[in-house]
C-alpha cells in the first residue's frame, strides 16, 4: 500500500508506515523483548521509501513497539494542554482536562490568549472552573512565550491543541523538549489526507504535503523521540464551541427544510468528543505504545449527510424535510452554507484500536437525544434566527418555506 | 547495551502475478498459485498456530469460484477434501496460470461426491456415510439445506458457512459490522435464516460474510461488466452521483479467510465479515478497473435510473446504495488481512481471466444504448 502511493505526484507526501499494519505484541515479532531507548533506533533507520522522511521506518517501529513495559500501573502525569480559543477544536482540550483530572493526572490548561477576551464567554471557556475545581489549573498567553506562561513549572506530557501551521507550534514544541517535556502531543486534523476514491484515509495514506499542519506534524517527528499525533473530524459534545449538530436542529425545530450540497450520500464522521479525550488519554497512559504513530481521532463509524439530519431529526422528534442543490448552480460558497466538507470525507481510528486498544463509544443516535435536550434546555429553540443563505438557495430551488 | 540483529524486509516485486512463492501465514505453508506478496513484516514471523491436523472435509459446492481456491488451499494444508456437486461442471478444472504439476497434484487428490443438495435424503445418507470432520457450505441458500447436513453428521467439528453481507439492515450509519441489525427481509433472508439454524443447534458453526466479492473465474459480473465496456471503448454509465460506496473482496483473500477459521477457537460461533480493507466510489471502481485493464480513463455517464425503464435487465450490476462492512473483527480475531488492494487484485483478475480473453458473460449494451441515446438527446 505504502509502495504503491510513491507513485503519486511529488505534491503529496507519504508516509511509509502505517501503524496498522505492524503485527500486535502479543504475536508476531520474533525479536527478543529488549528494554532499550528508542533513540538508539532512531540514530539508524532503516529506509523504505525512496524519499527522505523525518518517520522512523517499519522496523524501528517494530522495535520500539516491543520494548518492555513498566510494570507499575498508570504513573500520574503531569499535563499541560495548549488550548486554542475558538474553533471545533477547543472542546477537545475541555474534555480531555476532565477525563485526566478524573484519572488523578495534575493538568494545566493554558489557553490561547487574554483571559479577559469575549471569545472566553463562549463555551467551553465560560466552563473552565469546571477545570479548576476538579484541581485543575487554567492559564492565558501566548503559546510563543509558553515558558514564562507556565513560569518554569515541568511536566511530562504537553498537548499542543491550537496551531494549526508550524511557525504557531514550533516554540511550543522547542520549549517542550528543552525543559525536558518527555511525550509530546498534537492534535492536526484528517483534513490532511488527500481525497480518494477508496475511502476510507487511514494512517499512512498520503497526506496534502503543502497542508500546514502536515509541517508541524514532520518537525514534532524529527524532534521529538515519544510523540503521537492524533487527526480529528467533527466532533459533538457538550461545550462545543462551534455548531455541528445545532445548525440542522435549528432548522429542523423551526419547520425549515434542510438544504443539503450534492447528492446527501457524502460520508462524514462526527464522534462524541469523549471518544476523542478517551485516545488522548490512553496515549498518555501507553506512551510506548503511542511513540511514534498517527492516530485517526474519529469515531469508528461513518454517517452520511441525509443521514446526519435524519438522525439529528429522530432526536428532535421532528419530520425534517432534506432539499439537495449544487452550490455552483446556486451561487453560494458551500463552506459558508453548510457545515461539513461537500466530498466524501471519512477516516477510520484504525490506529487507535489496534495500537491503544483504543475502543469508540460514540452512538449518534442516543448522543444527539442529549444533544437536543441540551439544545431546548439553553432555549435556542426559541431564538430568533436568520437564515439568508438557506432562503437564498431554497429561493434559487424554488422551494417554499413554512413562515 | 545487548545488541539487536536487525532483519531487513526483503524487498519482492508488488505484482508478481505468476510466481508461485511459499509465503509463512498461521505459521503454516500456503503453497500461493497467483499470491502476491506484501513486503511489510519482517520475514519468517513466528505466529502461534492452533495445529488442527488432517481433517477429512467436505465442500458443499467448489467447482465454480470460491471453492476452486479455497480447495487448493486446503489440499495444499493436507486436508482430505471432498467436493458434493451435482457434477455438472468438471470437477476439476486448471486454473489460468497454474502449472501442470500443481494442477496434477491438485487432481489426484481432490475427491467427488455426486449428488444433488437438493435431495435432503440422499444428502444425510451418502454424508452419514462417508462422515466429515468439517463442512464449508459455500453455495447453500436456506437453513433447509443445512439441516440434512447436520443431521447427517452428530460429531461433526466445524461448519463453516459462507453468509452474505447482504443479511444487514440499510443504514445512515456505516460500516456494517457483525453485531449490526440484520434484515429478516432481505433478499439474503436464507443465510440469516441459516446462521440462526445453526446457532440453534449448537453445533459449532463460523459464518464469513463476504460482500462484493471478485476474482479470476467471478461468474458474476463485477469487474467483467466493467472490462466489457473498456475493452469495447464505451462510456461506463453509473446510476445517480457515482459517489455511492461498495467494497470488493478479493476471492484468495476469502479462500485463505476459510481457511484461517478452520480448527480455530476464535472463530467459534463467531461471525466475520470479509473484504477488502478499503472501500471505493462507483466512480472510483470504474477508474479502477480501467488502471488495472491498462485502458485509458474511462468516460462515465451519470443517469437517473428512474427515468428509465430497463426491464428484466440490470443496467449496474451493484446496488443504488451505500454498502460496505468493516473487516477489523477479521483482522483483530484472526490476524487475517487482505493481500490484494483494489487495483492490483483487478489486475490479478484482469491477467488471469479477462485479459485472456475468457468471461461468463457476454456483453449487452441494451441498457448502456438506451442512457446514451436519451443522454445524447439531450445535449442535442
Amino acid at each position: 500500500m505504502a509502495a504503491l502511493a510513491s507513485s503519486s505526484s511529488s505534491s503529496s507526501l507519504l508516509f511509509t508506515t502505517p501503524p496498522s499494519k505492524l503485527p500486535s505484541p502479543s504475536s508476531l515479532c520474533p525479536f527478543p523483548r529488549l528494554s532499550l531507548p528508542i533513540s538508539s533506533f532512531l540514530s539508524s533507520p532503516l529506509s523504505i521509501s525512496p524519499s527522505s522522511l523525518p518517520y522512523p521506518t517499519t522496523s524501528t517501529r517494530c522495535f520500539a513497539s516491543f520494548t518492555v513495559r513498566a510494570a507499575a500501573a498508570a504513573d500520574k502525569k503531569k499535563v499541560l494542554i495548549v488550548n486554542t480559543n475558538s474553533g471545533g477544536h477547543a472542546v477537545i482540550g475541555f474534555y480531555f482536562a476532565k477525563e485526566l483530572l478524573g484519572s488523578g493526572h495534575e493538568v494545566t490548561v493554558m489557553t490561547v490568549g487574554d483571559e479577559g477576551s469575549d471569545k472566553m464567554k463562549k463555551p467551553p471557556f465560560n466552563r473552565l472552573s469546571e477545570i479548576t475545581s476538579a484541581g485543575g489549573k487554567t492559564l492565558w498567553g501566548d503559546p510563543a512565550n509558553v515558558g514564562n506562561v507556565v513560569a518554569g513549572t515541568s511536566f511530562d506530557v504537553v498537548l499542543d491543541n491550537n496551531g494549526k501551521d508550524l511557525d504557531t507550534v514550533r516554540p511550543v514544541v522547542d520549549w517542550a523538549k528543552s525543559s525536558g517535556v518527555k511525550q509530546l502531543l498534537f492534535i492536526s486534523s484528517a483534513g490532511i489526507y488527500k481525497p480518494t476514491d477508496e475511502p476510507p484515509h487511514v494512517e499512512g495514506d498520503v497526506v496534502k504535503a503543502d497542508a500546514g499542519h502536515v509541517g508541524v506534524e514532520k518537525y514534532i517527528a524529527e524532534v521529538f523521540i515519544s510523540w503521537a499525533i492524533f487527526r480529528p473530524q467533527y466532533m459533538i459534545g457538550s461545550g462545543n464551541n462551534k455548531d455541528c449538530e445545532e445548525w440542522f436542529f435549528d432548522r429542523i425545530v423551526r419547520n425549515r427544510p434542510v438544504p443539503i450540497p450534492g447528492s446527501g450520500m457524502q460520508l462524514t464522521n462526527i464522534a462524541h468528543v469523549r471518544d476523542l479525550s478517551s485516545m488522548l488519554t490512553l496515549a498518555v497512559e501507553k506512551p510506548e505504545a503511542a511513540s511514534s504513530n498517527i492516530f485517526n481521532c474519529v469515531s469508528d463509524h461513518a454517517v452520511t449527510l441525509d443521514g446526519m439530519a435524519r438522525l439529528c431529526a429522530e432526536a428532535a422528534g421532528l419530520p425534517v424535510e432534506i432539499v439537495h442543490y449544487d452550490p455552483k448552480a446556486v451561487g453560494i460558497d458551500a463552506k459558508k452554507a453548510f457545515p461539513f466538507r461537500n466530498m466524501h470525507f471519512y477516516a477510520e481510528p484504525r490506529a487507535a484500536k489496534d495500537i491503544l486498544g483504543w475502543e469508540g463509544t460514540t452512538n449518534l443516535p442516543e448522543d444527539l437525544k442529549e444533544r437536543f435536550e441540551e439544545y431546548v434546555k439553553v432555549g435556542r429553540d426559541k431564538k430568533p434566527m436568520k437564515f439568508e443563505i438557506d432562503d437564498k438557495i431554497l429561493e434559487a430551488l424554488k422551494v417554499p418555506v413554512a413562515v | 547495551m545487548a545488541k539487536l540483529v536487525v532483519l531487513q524486509p526483503t524487498k519482492q516485486p508488488l505484482i508478481s502475478l505468476l510466481s508461485s512463492s511459499l509465503s509463512h501465514f498461521n505459521g503454516s505453508k500456503l503453497s500461493q498459485i497467483q499470491y502476491k506478496r506484501k513486503v511489510c513484516h519482517p520475514k519468517g514471523a513466528l505466529h502461534v498456530v492452533a495445529a488442527s491436523g488432517t481433517k477429512k472435509t467436505l465442500i458443499m459446492g467448489g467447482t465454480r469460484f470460491i471453492g476452486v481456491f479455497l480447495s487448493r488451499l486446503l489440499v495444499k494444508e493436507g486436508h482430505q477434501v471432498t467436493l458434493f456437486t451435482r457434477g455438472k461442471a468438471p470437477v476439476t478444472q486448471q486454473l489460468p496460470g497454474e502449472s501442470d504439476s500443481d494442477y496434477s497434484d491438485f487432481k489426484s487428490e481432490i475427491l467427488h461426491l455426486k449428488g444433488d443438495r437438493q435431495d435432503f435424503e440422499f444428502v444425510k445418507s451418502s454424508l452419514s456415510a462417508e462422515g466429515y470432520d468439517v463442512v464449508y457450505d459455500i453455495n447453500g441458500r436456506e437453513a433447509a439445506e443445512v439441516e440434512p447436513i447436520l443431521d447427517a453428521l452428530p460429531n461433526l467439528e466445524q461448519f463453516i458457512y459462507c453468509s452474505s453481507a447482504g443479511v444487514y439492515l440499510k443504514s445512515d450509519i456505516l460500516p456494517h459490522c457483525e453485531v449490526d441489525a440484520v434484515d429478516p427481509k432481505s433478499r439474503h433472508k436464507g443465510k440469516l435464516n441459516t446462521e440462526s439454524l445453526l446457532e440453534a443447534r449448537g453445533v459449532n458453526w463460523t459464518s464469513l460474510r463476504p460482500v462484493y466479492i471478485y476474482g479470476p473465474l467471478n461468474y458474476n459480473p463485477v469487474e467483467e461488466w466493467f472490462f466489457h465496456r473498456l475493452k469495447a471503448g464505451r462510456p461506463i454509465p453509473i446510476p445517480n452521483s457515482g459517489v455511492q460506496i461498495t467494497q470488493l473482496g478479493h476471492v484468495k483473500d476469502l479462500a485463505t479467510a476459510f481457511v484461517q477459521v478452520l480448527g480455530n477457537e476464535k472463530a467459534s460461533k463467531q461471525v466475520f465479515n470479509i473484504s477488502g480493507e478499503k472501500y471505493v466510489t462507483f466512480d472510483g471502481l470504474a477508474k479502477a478497473c480501467a488502471k488495472a485493464g491498462g485502458f485509458p480513463e474511462p468516460e462515465i455517464i451519470h443517469y437517473n435510473p428512474k427515468e428509465f425503464d430497463f426491464g428484466k435487465k440490470k443496467a449496474f450490476p451493484f446496488r443504488d446504495q451505500h454498502f460496505f462492512a468493516s473487516v477489523e473483527k477479521a483482522k483483530h480475531v484472526l490476524g487475517w488481512k487482505p493481500e490484494f488492494d483494489l487495483v492490483e487484485g483487478l489486475a490479478d483478475s484482469y491477467n488471469l481471466d479477462f485479459g485472456r480473453g475468457t468471461y461468463r458473460k457476454e456483453a449487452d449494451f441494451t441498457t448502456d444504448d438506451m442512457i446514451l441515446n436519451k443522454s445524447f438527446a439531450l445535449q442535442s
